[in-house]
């Protein structure tokens, strides 16, 4: 099959299965069941697809019949688009097969429209990053953003509808920006096609306008700091796999386009661009966690960490821009491969962590932390995969998280090897940038997996939680074993990365490896091979059982029995840390970052803004009645009480005003000389 | 420059060596610190075998765990010990090159001691005892205070090396010491203070309270786990110390592969180890301890000297 059979089966898949769930309305369990089934079989397509594509190396470009004279359907299956179906294709598959049993919380609650939405949803996103023509891009990514915000308000709470009308006015906010760009390049290049646009040669002002139109309208999307305010509104207003997908894929989306537009389309020709990306991706990823550590609702949590990754991935992109700019491809390449591992790897344990969340959810029917504890031993698969979860988004090697957050390390280390001055002194500061977001993360997700899983349950329903369905153990079960595959297996699949960043670059693929290690470039700067690592600890660990079985006693065995020690008091389960006391000191000491979380989120005054919009409106109308409308019908009223004079009632008075009539009108045409 | 291989078998054998030598001297080094802090305070205090004596006690005691306690409380010592022996390994300790590059690279190392810091504090609160909890949290967020510093300084390093690699680093700085030596000295004075912090000590640590501060993940363990755990923390003080050896003093090493050569760059290295354990206790046992909530002004003076070394690097001093 070629790509393209392939992509239309994926596509099919998906949109069956919202028909079907349409079709089923009345039986929801079937609806949901189906639309899960659908997913799963068109995400298993999509991996195909991009799997094919990737490793063939081929650019696959095909127009379609367009119904519309002034749009040519073009799809382009590249190394990057290929890439991203990749990556949706995956979390939607775990996502998917989560959704079989998790949905049963919603039955009732419209579980069929979220089963609609929701593969919607993913086929705007699939076809989205493949298609090469402006117009079907700005139409895909408003199905996309409209089947999200559906999702968003899917529950029907307040807080859900409030923060569906944020997301809301943030999507369409950059949609218009993502539209003024690509109509100011439509102008210059007289068609709406991409491959118009790549052709064209803008003045430095005008691609700088461009660029700067599509990065915030992009980033709106992708959530970068300033603009995040939407992310801890509506991600935890949607249901847990629809946020892992939100969250894991969708801000993807954003980044993708900032690839696509700054990269793709305007060739990264100035290096302030790249600067500008550097910088917004270290301000959110320490602001991200920042914010993150402060919270107790973990899909809240969760979702600032989803502003912290973006931006790491930004870091990667900005790293890539500044090199394109400045001619030196290497780093170029070297520091798109960070970012987008890292946006693989990002989807991959951040729906790990939505759907292990959501788990807990299922069992707890709480968000609060506070609420659950206790839950590692209750839910020991659950347990395990958000271990293996959190260990990889706080980069502990060899897992993933840290394989590609070391290459943009070592991209940052090339930069300021380079020489330049400015280049040799802001890498360093975003080197200091990602390590403190690396504490701060590790930090978070001790204090995630600490308060939820560890101790005791802090909450009855906590007590009584039990292990979820088979369905929702392998969703989160794949995606621990995906965050294991792409950190040991680095070596294999950072060739592949590298390709799609050389496709990016327009240069040869880089080295970056050298039998079974990872090199950046050459073996002269660094060197790290995951599976050597992973397989040295594991052979370490005969060391600590050696030293068990040499000198430990044989007599009694190990016990497990009574209360922790509470300085001689009983007991309690309230005794334990909570949430809160676990980061107040830390709170206390980076207190003016939390202080400017105000100053910088614009949520508040476009609310306001909104609000101040709307009662201009409701005032104005009535201003147009009661200054046109009103005083014009008052006047014709006047006009006709003075006419009404004329109206006696007396037949013989009309009979008068006919002969006067007459006698006027027989008397005009001769006075004005007519004949 | 020649680039990084994977290890032949002679090197990974030396790496093995050099990492079971470190792990049976620690219980030597924490012993040697508390006769020290006996000799400070003019008591009598314990030998300098009684580490040794008190973990071989340990280990034969039943281990007895409270009932909120999971899999991540009974893995966690053994995940110390083999983090640092990774650590261990990867050091150039008698020799300029790593022996085990692979785990060389700088960022990994430093990353390899946020998993041992990940699961220590995470046992903590796996205890479910409010003492370990809260020992937990100062425990990561000291984690957070240093990072930056440690990552700067070393930075530093790095960029003067042009090299991630430890063993690169060592080799440069062995080789070409007088380059930048202001930028290095002041990366030097950022990365001990770091050190000095890492090992546990006052004023930010007081090992014989053992129910706060850093040694608050431990307090429920028992037996063999807290014997595995002790171990786990004198190795980590070991490493920690050769590691800003190793990049920071890399002098008098073997050139060649040879048992002399070999011998006599150890002894060097037990000098300078000595040395660098007994200014720490000099200055531990000298302060007092710090309030947990003022940390922040010490290590923001550690974050300013590393900066002031960037600073120096950046102008070729």
């Amino acid at each position: 099959m070629s790509p393209l059979d392939l992509l239309v089966l994926s596509l099919s898949l998906y949109l069956i299965g919202a028909l079907a769930t349409l079709l089923f309305k009345a039986n929801e369990p079937m609806a949901y069941k189906l639309s899960g089934v659908f997913g799963a079989a068109g995400g298993v397509v999509g991996v195909v697809l991009a799997l094919g594509a990737l490793l063939s190396g081929e650019v696959n470009v095909y127009q379609l019949p367009s119904p519309f004279y002034f749009a040519d359907l073009i799809v382009r299956i590249d190394l990057l688009g290929a890439f991203m179906i990749g990556v949706i294709s995956l979390i939607v598959i775990a996502a998917s097969i989560y959704s079989l049993s998790y949905m049963q919380e919603y039955e009732g609650k419209g579980a069929w429209a979220m089963g609609f939405f929701l593969n919607l949803f993913i086929a705007s996103m699939v076809a989205l990053v493949v298609c090469d023509n402006a117009f079907y891009f700005i139409v895909l990514f408003e199905a996309m953003s409209l089947a999200s915000y559906f999702l968003v308000i899917g529950e029907q709470s307040e807080k859900g509808v409030k923060a569906g009308l944020q997301y809301f006015l943030y999507a369409h906010g950059g949609s218009v920006l993502i539209m003024i760009a690509f109509f100011l390049m439509y102008r210059e290049a007289g068609s709406l096609n991409f491959d118009a646009f790549r052709q064209l040669s803008l003045d430095p002002t005008m691609a700088s306008i461009v660029f700067l139109l599509a990065f915030f309208g992009f980033g709106a999307k992708a959530g970068i700091i300033t603009l995040h305010g939407w992310l801890p509104q509506a991600h935890p207003a949607a249901p847990s796999h629809a946020s892992a997908l939100m969250s894991g894929v969708m801000v993807k989306v954003g980044v993708f386009g900032i690839i696509k537009v700054g990269i793709d389309l305007l060739g990264a020709d100035l290096l302030w661009w790249g600067y500008m990306v550097l910088a917004f991706g270290a301000v959110s990823s320490v602001l991200g966690v920042l914010y993150a550590l402060a919270e107790h609702d973990i899909k809240r949590l969760l979702a600032y960490h989803t502003v912290e990754n973006i931006g790491i991935i930004l870091m990667g992109v900005g790293v890539g821009m500044i090199g394109l700019a400045s001619g030196n491809d290497v780093i170029a390449a070297l520091g798109l491969l960070g970012g987008l591992y890292h946006l693989l790897n990002h989807a991959v344990f951040k729906g790990l962590l939505f759907l292990g969340a959501g788990s807990m959810i299922y069992r707890v029917h709480t968000k609060d932390m506070d609420s659950m504890g206790g839950l590692g031993k209750l839910m020991p698969y659950t347990a395990i995969a958000f271990l293996i979860g959190t260990m990889a988004i706080s980069a502990l090697p060899p897992l993933n998280g840290f394989v590609s957050e070391w290459f943009i390390y070592q991209s940052l280390i090339s930069m300021s090897k380079t020489g330049d001055l400015l280049m040799t002194s802001l890498a360093p500061v975003a080197v200091i940038m990602l390590a403190l977001t690396g504490a701060l993360a590790c930090m978070c997700f001790v204090k995630v997996y600490g308060i939820c899983f560890a101790g005791a349950p802090k909450t009855q329903a906590a007590a009584k939680a039990t292990e979820v369905p088979l369905c929702m153990n392998i969703g989160t079960m794949m995606l621990a074993l995906m965050c294991i595959i792409l950190g040991i297996g680095s070596p294999w699949i950072a060739p592949v990365i590298s390709s799609v960043a050389a496709e990016l670059v327009n240069s040869q693929a880089i080295v970056v490896q050298q039998g079974a290690a990872l090199v950046p470039v050459d073996g002269t700067q660094a060197i790290l091979s995951t599976p050597v690592i992973a397989v040295t600890l594991i052979a370490l660990l005969m060391v600590p059982a050696a030293i068990l079985r040499l000198f430990r006693g044989q007599k009694m065995a190990r016990r497990v029995a009574g209360d922790p020690w509470a300085c001689g008091y009983a007991v309690e389960d309230r005794m334990t840390v909570s949430a809160g006391s676990f980061t107040s000191t830390l709170r206390a000491m980076y207190e003016p970052l939390y202080r400017i979380r105000n100053i910088l989120n614009p949520a508040n005054r476009l609310l306001q803004g909104l609000t101040k919009t709307k009662q201009g409106a409701s005032q104005l109308e009535p201003q147009l009645d009661n200054r046109v409308v009103m005083p014009t019908v008052r006047l014709v009223q006047a006009l006709a009480r003075r006419v009404q004079v004329l109206q006696r009632g007396d037949f013989r008075v009309y009979c008068m005003y006919i002969v006067v009539a007459l006698f006027v009108l027989l008397i005009i045409p001769v006075e004005l000389g007519v004949n | 420059m020649q680039g990084l291989q994977m290890p032949s078998p002679e090197w990974i054998a030396l790496a093995i060596i050099q990492a079971f030598i470190m792990l049976s001297l620690a219980p030597l080094v924490t012993g040697g610190t508390r006769v020290l802090r006996a000799k400070m305070h003019s008591r009598q205090g314990p030998g300098v075998l009684q580490d040794y004596r008190d973990i071989g006690k340990l280990l034969r005691r039943q281990e007895l765990a409270p009932h909120p306690t999971g899999f991540v409380f009974r893995w966690t010592p053994t995940v110390m010990i083999v983090t640092m022996l990774l650590v261990g390994m990867a050091l150039p300790t008698v020799t300029n090159q790593s022996p085990f590059p692979i785990a060389g690279d700088i960022i990994t190392d430093i990353y390899l001691f946020a998993i041992f810091r990940f699961f220590f504090s995470l046992a903590g609160l796996d205890s479910g005892s409010i003492f370990a909890g809260l020992g937990a949290s100062r425990e990561v967020t000291l984690g957070v205070l240093v990072e930056p510093i440690l990552m700067l300084s070393i930075l530093v390093m790095v960029l003067i090396a042009g090299s991630s690699d430890l063993g690169l680093i060592s080799t440069h700085v062995a080789t070409q010491s007088m380059a930048v030596p202001g930028a290095m000295i002041l990366a030097g004075l950022a990365c001990a203070f770091v050190i000095f912090i890492e090992m546990g000590k006052l004023p930010f640590d007081c090992a014989e309270a053992e129910q706060e501060l850093q040694e608050g993940p431990l307090t429920e363990y028992s037996g063999s786990g807290l014997a595995m755990i002790k171990l786990g923390l004198g190795l980590k003080q070991v490493v920690v110390a050769q590691l800003f050896i190793a990049l920071f003093i890399p002098f008098g090493k073997a050139t060649e592969l040879t048992i002399p050569a070999l011998g006599l760059a150890t002894l060097v290295l037990l000098a300078k180890l000595f040395v660098i354990f007994l200014i720490a206790g000099v200055i531990e046992n000298s302060v007092a301890r710090t309030r947990f909530v003022k940390t922040h002004h010490l290590t923001w003076v550690g974050f300013g000297v590393a900066v002031l070394a960037f600073i120096f690097f950046l102008t070729g001093l």
